[in-house]
């Protein structure tokens, strides 16, 4: 069991580039002080750290270092764009477990498009030695793969799956912050440049620079009305065992004990902000964490709507497909948008009476898939 | 005006039968002596049951396409002048499981569930790992 006592008190973003202006560390420093500033907290107040980011060789020790920080507590994820949710639930055990205070959980990125399309050849050795050879297109190439094989074995259709970037894109149009503002119509989805057949230009995220930043510390200490609760989290790696393309992440094996922790249903979340890379691993995400049945998707996208104001609010500042992916920030930025909601501070795109939400993570791409899931259910403290 | 290599794999210790077995055009697999597990991508122990026993055998390259996609951006040399490539996750007659490019003039009659082959020697000799052609 998570501690009651202890969550999220503070978070900010750094802005968003699609060309770095700083360094990893400059995007990172911009978040933390907005984090701290939202906290009501002082930097010489935290000593713990944890961080979700492509640092070459430097650590999250060596990231106190730039920042001046003397810790007692200090992590660095595994798990990609699944990671941050892990170390955030982490820094709550650890603030628990009194071997920290007040940790500031930071994950960003400084990048581009073409710094990334260099990086995808090197995700792992795998990738290196056994798909790049191939020319496998990047992520876009194997979850062209996975969609298809959905698509046949369940029907679902692009014009379904393009909801989820179409209202998307409509709650980016209420966010200042996010770096694909412009409309976009179900036809301009369809019919956009095709990268990875059956994936087009829309299904595919913009690797970006900026960061995103939580601090986790005892409720009592946020600001009055704006603590953030992690009622129940868990993750999962490396399944299905031996899949290379699967049609499920390994969400629909803890999700039972999700929901039941956290004393809630589904139907009882007043939004989800989930891992957006692709609308097919945001669907598998719906469909993984029980919000409709496996293969379902299709219809469950022509059922609601998924904007703020929508029957299903999904990725309500946009998602990465609008914000952009700004590396290991991806996986932190739906977590800092369900505080946001649940503070009330959603200026355009609140979700009115926002209490409770799932946030989701995905990532560590390697041979076929990416490799990990994690999922938080947090509500207003 | 040359056109650039494809990337190449690092021959190891560990996946060298692989690599040289298709310098001569062959597809060669690990399989465990434990277990009988086919094992892909090569590894120093079986994934299932984690002995190190495990030897090569050599697989008829025949099998059929799970999914694929056709690959149109691409970064490097020489696959921006030869897009769109096609990508496929193919399931072995013989076992076991890869994802490979498939050699095709004709992209656009790329289908799920079509038989594939190797590409033969001397074409194979082009690409740096086992790559496959529909079987016609």
């Amino acid at each position: 069991m998570l501690s009651r006592d202890v969550g999220i008190i503070g978070y900010g973003s750094a802005a968003y580039d699609k060309k770095p202006r700083h360094t990893v560390f400059g995007y990172l420093g911009e978040a933390a002080r907005a984090a701290l500033a939202s906290a009501g907290i002082s930097k010489n107040e935290l000593n713990g750290l944890s961080v979700d980011a492509n640092l070459g060789a430097d650590t999250a020790v060596s990231t106190a270092e730039y920042f001046g920080l003397s810790l007692s507590w200090a992590y660095k994820s595994t798990a990609a764009g699944a990671g941050p949710i892990i170390s955030v639930t982490s820094a709550v055990r650890a603030v628990d477990a009194g071997l920290a205070d007040y940790v500031l959980c930071l994950g960003g990125g400084a990048q581009d498009i073409s710094s990334f399309k260099k990086r995808i050849a090197q995700f792992t050795a795998a990738v290196s030695n056994y798909l790049a050879p191939h020319g496998y297109g990047g992520p876009p190439g194997m979850h062209a793969i996975i969609q298809r094989k959905h698509m046949e074995r369940y029907g679902t259709r692009r014009e379904q799956l393009g909801r989820i970037a179409v209202d998307q894109r409509a709650n980016a149009r209420l966010n200042e912050a996010a770096l694909l503002r412009g409309p976009m119509t179900i036809d301009d989805y369809l019919s956009a440049k095709l990268v990875a057949d059956p994936l087009r230009l829309y299904d595919c995220v913009m690797p970006c620079s900026g960061a995103e930043a939580l601090v986790i510390g005892p409720l009592d200490r946020a600001p009055a009305g704006k603590g953030v609760r992690l009622l129940s989290a868990r993750e999962r790696h490396n399944h299905p065992v031996g899949e290379i393309a699967p049609l499920c992440g390994g969400w629909e094996l803890f999700r039972d004990a999700l929901f039941d922790e956290a004393g809630f249903s589904p139907r009882e979340m007043d939004f989800m902000q989930c891992y957006d890379n692709f609308p097919i691993m945001a669907a598998m995400q719906i469909e993984d964490l029980g919000f409709c049945g496996k293969g379902e998707i299709g219809r469950f996208l022509e059922e609601n709507g998924l904007t703020h104001d929508g029957s299903f609010p999904l990725n309500t500042g946009g998602g990465q497909l609008s914000c952009g992916q700004a590396g290991g920030g991806a996986g932190l930025l739906g977590l800092v948008e369900a505080t946001r909601q649940l503070r009330a501070e959603g200026s355009a795109r609140q979700v009115q009476g926002a209490s409770r939400g799932i946030v989701s993570g995905f990532g560590m791409i390697s041979y076929g898939h990416g490799l990990s899931a994690s999922a938080v259910i947090v509500e207003k403290a | 005006m040359s056109i650039p290599a494809y990337p190449e794999p690092a021959l190891t210790s560990t996946n060298r039968p692989l690599i040289e077995g298709w310098r001569r055009g062959e597809l060669m697999l690990q399989r465990c002596s434990a277990c009988s597990e086919i094992i892909f991508f090569p590894r120093e122990l079986c994934p299932r049951c984690w002995s190190s026993e495990l030897t090569w055998e050599r697989s008829s390259g025949k099998g059929m396409v799970v999914s694929f996609s056709r690959v149109y951006s691409h970064v490097t040399e020489p696959f921006v002048v030869e897009s769109p490539t096609v990508l496929a996750e193919i399931a072995l007659t013989d076992g076991g499981v890869l994802l490979a490019r498939v050699i095709t003039t004709e992209p656009e009659a790329m289908q799920s569930g079509i038989g594939v082959e190797l590409v033969p020697m001397p074409e194979a000799a082009r690409y740096p790992l086992p790559t496959f052609r529909p079987i016609v």
